[in-house]
C-alpha cells in the first residue's frame, strides 16, 4: 500500500513541476477548452512517425481542446496488435493508429468498435477510396508507401527498376526488408512484376530472390541502423523500404548518402493504414471522435505528410510549396496505375506462408 | 556434533524463494498448455499439432545454428572469464578493481541497440578496422565481421561475459589457500598449478557459470536480430516471429518448450559429465 | 601471504596467456561503450567516427529534456527513471532476502536436493525472454486486477533469482561448517551462528548479487516491454521509443547518462551494503 501512496505522491511531484514549467497558453486552453478535463489514450508507433503524431496531432489538439493527449509510442503494428490481443475486452488504450493489416486483423477478432461517421465532419474531404476499411472499423489516416532506396553516391540517376538489386556490384551492399514487415510482401509483388506477373506468382518470386541470399548485408530490422550504414558508404541500394522512416535523411542526401524513388517501372507499393477505436474505451466518446476527425484535418494532415513523407488522405491538406513538390510524399491524385495497392484478403491468406518462406529462402 | 539441517527448516529456509518463483513457473505451465492448444491463439482444447508443425529443416536447422552459437559463445565467454576473474581478484588497488568491475558490467548496462551501433561503428564494413586495413592496403575488400555469425558470436560474448565473470570471482575468493601453496612450494610450474589445482578447485563455479551463460546465450534474440542483420536465424528470433507478426502463439510457445527442454538436457548432461570426470580424476 | 592466480611478474607463457585473454575480454566489453561515449562528445549533427570535433551540446539536450520535461506523453523520462529505480529496488532487496537463506540450506543441505533446485532456479534464464513477456501479460491481464508497479516487479524477480542464488551460493560454497560448528560449540545458536558467522562471510557474493539483480531490473526490457502501462512505464522502454526514431548523438549521450546512473546506483549499493569490506 505504502508504496502505492509513494508512487502517487512522485507523479504528483512530477505534475506540480512541469505544470510550474508548462506553457501558460496550454495552461490557458486547459482550463478554458471544450474537452477540458478529458483525458485521450492513444497508442502509435515507436518510430519517428510516432513522434511525429505526439508533436503534429496531440499537441495542437490538446491546445485547441484544452483535452489531455498521453501518448504510448510502442513498437510496430504487429506488437500493438499483440498487446491489444492480450488486454482483449479491457483496453488501455482510446484510438490507436497503424497498418491496414493490423486493423484489419483486430477488426477480425472482434476487438473494435465502428467509429460514429457523423461526428468525422472532416471525412468529406477525405478521398473517397481512403475513408474507411477494415469493415468500417478503420478510418484512412495517411498513406504509407514503399519504394527503392539508394545510394546518392553509386547513383548519380535514380534506379529505375527493382532489377537493379540483382545487379552484381551490389553484392554485400544490399539490403532487403525484415520478413516479418508488409515491405518483405511488397518486395515479394515487386520481383514477380519485374518478372513478368502479377505479383501473386510467389514460386517464380522466391526462386528469384533466392539469388539474393548471398548478396544481402542486412536485413532492414532497424531503420536507424540502415541510415547509419548508408552515411558510412556500406550500402548501396535496397527495397522495397519505406522513405518515411527519412525524412532528415533524404532532405540532406550529401551527409546521408540516401536518395529514394518511387519513380520505378515496376510501380511503387501504398498502403492505407488507419485510425481504430478498440471496444469498451476508457476515455470519453466524444473526445476520442473529436482526436479522430482532427488528424483528418486539412492542416494536420499537411504538416503529417510533411514531417514523415506518407501521403496525406485528406484532398485539401494544406502543404507546403517544397512538400508540395517533394517527390517523397505521394498526393492522393498521384495514386495512378503505379500505385500497387495488396488485395487485403489475398494478403490476409497468404501472409504466414510468404513471411515463412520469404525466411527460409533468403537466410 | 552436526549442523544437519531438520527437513523442517530447510523448507522454512527455502519457502520464500519458492513463493517468489511462483508467479514465474505459473508462467510456465501456462506456456506448456498453450503449447499443446488446439488454437493458435487463445488456450483451446488439446492438440500437439504446434509441435508437428515445427518438424520441418528450417526449424531443425535453427535449433543446430542456436546450440551450435551458443556452444561456441560459451567456450569463449569462458576462456575470458576465468583470466578476467584472476585479474579482478589478484589487483591489488581499490580503484583498478572498481574500474574493472564496472567494465565487465558495461554490457549488461548499455542499450543493445546503442552497443550494436558502436559496433558498426567499429568493424562494419565501413567501420574503423576495415577503414584502417584498406588504408594500410592489407585487404580490397572489406572483410564482413557483422551481420553474419560472427556478429552473433561477438555480441553474445559481450553479453554474457559479465555472467560468467563473477560466479567465478566468489569461487576464486573462496579457493583454499593451502592447496595453492603446496603446490608452488613444490615448485611446480604455473600451468601445471593452473590445470592441476587451480581448475579442478573451480570446477564447480566454472560448470556453473557456463550453464549460466550458456542457458543465457541459446534463448538470446535481440544479438542476432541487430548484429546478425536477422540473416542468423537463432530460436529466439523465430519464436519471437511467431509471437507477432504471426501471432502463431501455441507455435511459439511449443518452440519454446522445445528450446528449454534442449537447454535442460544438455546442463544435465554436462552437469553429470563434470561429476562423472571429476570423481574419476579423484580416484 | 596469499598465492596470486596471476603472478605479478615471470609465469611466462602462463602470465602472457592469461593477460591476453583477460585484455581481449575487456576489449570486448568496453570498446561500443567507448566508441558511443566519444560520438556523445562530437560537435558535429552527423555520426562520422572519429569526430573531428568536441562539444557538450547533446549533453545539453539530454539536460534539457529532463528540465522541459512533457507530461503528455506516457514515455515522460522522469517519471520513467523513478519507476525503475523504484522496481530495481524493489526486486534487488526482495531476491536478496529470499536466496540468502535458499543458499544456505541448498548449501548445507542434501546434494540431490540441491542439484533439483539449483536447476528450478536456472529455468527463468533458460525460457526466452520473448515468450515469458506473452505469457505473463496474458496471465495479468486474464486475472483483472490492479497490481500496479508489481506487474513489472513480479517478472523482474523470476528474472533476477538465477543470479542472485548464484552469487549466495558460490559465496556460501566458501564457508567451512566448522565455522559455525564452532560459533554453536560456544553456545551460539544455530540461527545466531548463521546470522553472526555466515552472512558476514557470505557478504562479497550477496552484495554482486544485490548488483545484479539492481543492474538487470533497472535495464530489463524485453518481458517489460510487454509488461508495461501507460501508467507504469521505466526507462529502458522510453529509452526504446527514442533509439528507434534516432541515433542521433543526443540519444548517444542519453546512453552515457544511463550508464552513469547506473554506476552511481551501483557504488551507492556498495557503499550501503558492503562499508569497508566491499565487492571490488
Amino acid at each position: 500500500m505504502s508504496l502505492k501512496i509513494s508512487r502517487r505522491s512522485v507523479l504528483t511531484a512530477g505534475a506540480a513541476i512541469s505544470a510550474t514549467l508548462a506553457a501558460p497558453s496550454i495552461l490557458r486552453a486547459a482550463s478554458h477548452g471544450k474537452l477540458a478535463g478529458k483525458e485521450i489514450r492513444i497508442l502509435t508507433w515507436s518510430d519517428n512517425t510516432g513522434l511525429a503524431v505526439l508533436e503534429n496531432i496531440a499537441k495542437p489538439f490538446e491546445e485547441l481542446t484544452g483535452a489531455r493527449v498521453i501518448a504510448d509510442r510502442t513498437g510496430s503494428t504487429s506488437e500493438m496488435v499483440a498487446k491489444l490481443r492480450a488486454a482483449g475486452d479491457r483496453p488501455q488504450y482510446d484510438i490507436i493508429t497503424l497498418a491496414g493489416v493490423g486493423a484489419v486483423e483486430l477488426a477480425g477478432d472482434g476487438l473494435l468498435a465502428k467509429p460514429d461517421l457523423n461526428k468525422l465532419p472532416n471525412l468529406e474531404d477525405v478521398d473517397p477510396r481512403f475513408r474507411t476499411g477494415a469493415d468500417g472499423f478503420g478510418i484512412g489516416y495517411l498513406l504509407w508507401t514503399g519504394g527503392l532506396i539508394y545510394n546518392t553516391k553509386t547513383f548519380k540517376e535514380p534506379p529505375k527498376s527493382y532489377a537493379e538489386m540483382w545487379d552484381a556490384a551490389y553484392k554485400n551492399r544490399l539490403f532487403l526488408p525484415p520478413a516479418t514487415w508488409t515491405d518483405a510482401l511488397d518486395t515479394i509483388f515487386a520481383t514477380d512484376i519485374f518478372l513478368g506477373g502479377d505479383g501473386t506468382n510467389s514460386e517464380a518470386a522466391f526462386a528469384k530472390l533466392a539469388e539474393l541470399r548471398d548478396s544481402v548485408l542486412t536485413f532492414g530490422e532497424n531503420p536507424a541502423q540502415l541510415s547509419e550504414l548508408f552515411r558510412s558508404d556500406a550500402l548501396d541500394i535496397g527495397g522495397v523500404y519505406a522513405p518515411a522512416f527519412y525524412a532528415k535523411e533524404l532532405a540532406d542526401p550529401a551527409n546521408s548518402n540516401m536518395g529514394a524513388t518511387y519513380d520505378v517501372d515496376e510501380g511503387f507499393f501504398a498502403d492505407l493504414m488507419y485510425t481504430i477505436m478498440p471496444k469498451s474505451k476508457p476515455g470519453d466518446d466524444d473526445a476520442v471522435h473529436a482526436f479522430l476527425d482532427f488528424t483528418l484535418d486539412a492542416k494536420v494532415q499537411g504538416v503529417m505528410a510533411e514531417a514523415v513523407l506518407n501521403g496525406p488522405v485528406n484532398q485539401k491538406a494544406v502543404m507546403s510549396e517544397a512538400a508540395k513538390a517533394s517527390p517523397f510524399i505521394i498526393k492522393p491524385e498521384q495514386m495512378g496505375e503505379k500505385a500497387i495497392i495488396h488485395d487485403k484478403a489475398f494478403i490476409a491468406e497468404v501472409r504466414e506462408t510468404w513471411i515463412q518462406k520469404y525466411t527460409t529462402t533468403l537466410s | 556434533m552436526s549442523i544437519a539441517l531438520s527437513r523442517n527448516r530447510m523448507l522454512a529456509f527455502s519457502l520464500p524463494a519458492l513463493i517468489a518463483i511462483l508467479p514465474f513457473l505459473g508462467a510456465c505451465f501456462y506456456i506448456f498448455r498453450f503449447s499443446i492448444s488446439g488454437d493458435k491463439a487463445s488456450i483451446d482444447g488439446y492438440s500437439i499439432k504446434a509441435y508437428l508443425d515445427l518438424m520441418t529443416p528450417f526449424f531443425g536447422r535453427s535449433v543446430w545454428v542456436t546450440i551450435k552459437l551458443a556452444f561456441i559463445a560459451t567456450i569463449a565467454a569462458m576462456l575470458m572469464a576465468v583470466p578476467l576473474a584472476f585479474l579482478l581478484t589478484s589487483l591489488k588497488s581499490p580503484l583498478a578493481r572498481r574500474i574493472l568491475t564496472v567494465t565487465i558490467l558495461l554490457p549488461l548496462i548499455l542499450n543493445l541497440l546503442v552497443q550494436a551501433y558502436g559496433w558498426i561503428l567499429l568493424l562494419g564494413p565501413s567501420g574503423v578496422l576495415n577503414s584502417a586495413l584498406r588504408g594500410m592496403g592489407i585487404i580490397e575488400r572489406p572483410i564482413f565481421l557483422l551481420f553474419n555469425e560472427t556478429g552473433v558470436l561477438l555480441g553474445l560474448i559481450q553479453t554474457s561475459l559479465p555472467l560468467a565473470v563473477f560466479p567465478i570471482v566468489s569461487s576464486v575468493r573462496g579457493l583454499s589457500q593451502e592447496h595453492l601453496e603446496a603446490a608452488s612450494s613444490l615448485g611446480a610450474s604455473q600451468w601445471r598449478i593452473f590445470f592441476d589445482v587451480t581448475v579442478p578447485l573451480l570446477r564447480p563455479g566454472i560448470v556453473g557459470a557456463a550453464s549460466i551463460v550458456f542457458a543465457f546465450n541459446a534463448s538470446a534474440f535481440a544479438i542476432p536480430l541487430l548484429l546478425g542483420g536477422r540473416r542468423v536465424q537463432m530460436l529466439g528470433v523465430a519464436i519471437r516471429d511467431m509471437i507477432s507478426p504471426m501471432f502463431n502463439w501455441s507455435g511459439a510457445a511449443a518452440a519454446g518448450m522445445i528450446l528449454i527442454s534442449l537447454t535442460l538436457l544438455i546442463l544435465v548432461f554436462s552437469s553429470w559429465l563434470v561429476r562423472v570426470t571429476s570423481e574419476r580424476t579423484r580416484g | 601471504m596469499r598465492v596470486g592466480l596471476l603472478p605479478n611478474e615471470g609465469g611466462g607463457t602462463y602470465r602472457f596467456t592469461m593477460l591476453f585473454l583477460a585484455t581481449i575480454g575487456i576489449l570486448i566489453s568496453s570498446l561500443p561503450v567507448i566508441v558511443v561515449t566519444i560520438m556523445s562528445f562530437s560537435a558535429s549533427d552527423n555520426t562520422g567516427f572519429p569526430p573531428t570535433e568536441f562539444s557538450l551540446r547533446w549533453y545539453a539536450d539530454v539536460i534539457a529534456l529532463f528540465v522541459n520535461e512533457d507530461t503528455s506523453s506516457a514515455q515522460s523520462v522522469v517519471d520513467s527513471t523513478l519507476t525503475s529505480i523504484l522496481v530495481a529496488v524493489i526486486v534487488m532487496v526482495i531476491s536478496t532476502l529470499v536466496c540468502i537463506p535458499l543458499a544456505y540450506a541448498l548449501v548445507r543441505g542434501q546434494r540431490k536436493i540441491r542439484e533439483g533446485m539449483e536447476l528450478l532456479f536456472t529455468l527463468p534464464l533458460v525460457f526466452p525472454l520473448v515468450i515469458l513477456g506473452i505469457a505473463f501479460l496474458l496471465i495479468a491481464e486474464s486475472l483483472r486486477v490492479e497490481i500496479g508497479i508489481w506487474r513489472i516487479v513480479i517478472p523482474h524477480l523470476a528474472l533476477v533469482l538465477p543470479f542472485v542464488l548464484r552469487n549466495c551460493i558460490g559465496a556460501m560454497n566458501g564457508i567451512s561448517i566448522e565455522l559455525e560448528e564452532a560459533a554453536i560449540s560456544l553456545g551460539a545458536s544455530p540461527l545466531r551462528a548463521i546470522w553472526d558467522v555466515v552472512i558476514p562471510l557470505m557478504r562479497a557474493g550477496i552484495l554482486a548479487g544485490l548488483i545484479f539483480a539492481l543492474i538487470i531490473s533497472f535495464n530489463e526490457f524485453t518481458i517489460t516491454f510487454f509488461m508495461y502501462t501507460i501508467d507504469v512505464s521505466t526507462l529502458p522502454i522510453w529509452m526504446y521509443s527514442r533509439t528507434v526514431s534516432s541515433l542521433d548523438p543526443s540519444t548517444l549521450a542519453l546512453s552515457v547518462f544511463i550508464i552513469v546512473a547506473d554506476i552511481v546506483l551501483i557504488m551507492l549499493v556498495d557503499k550501503l551494503i558492503a562499508g569497508r569490506a566491499n565487492l571490488f
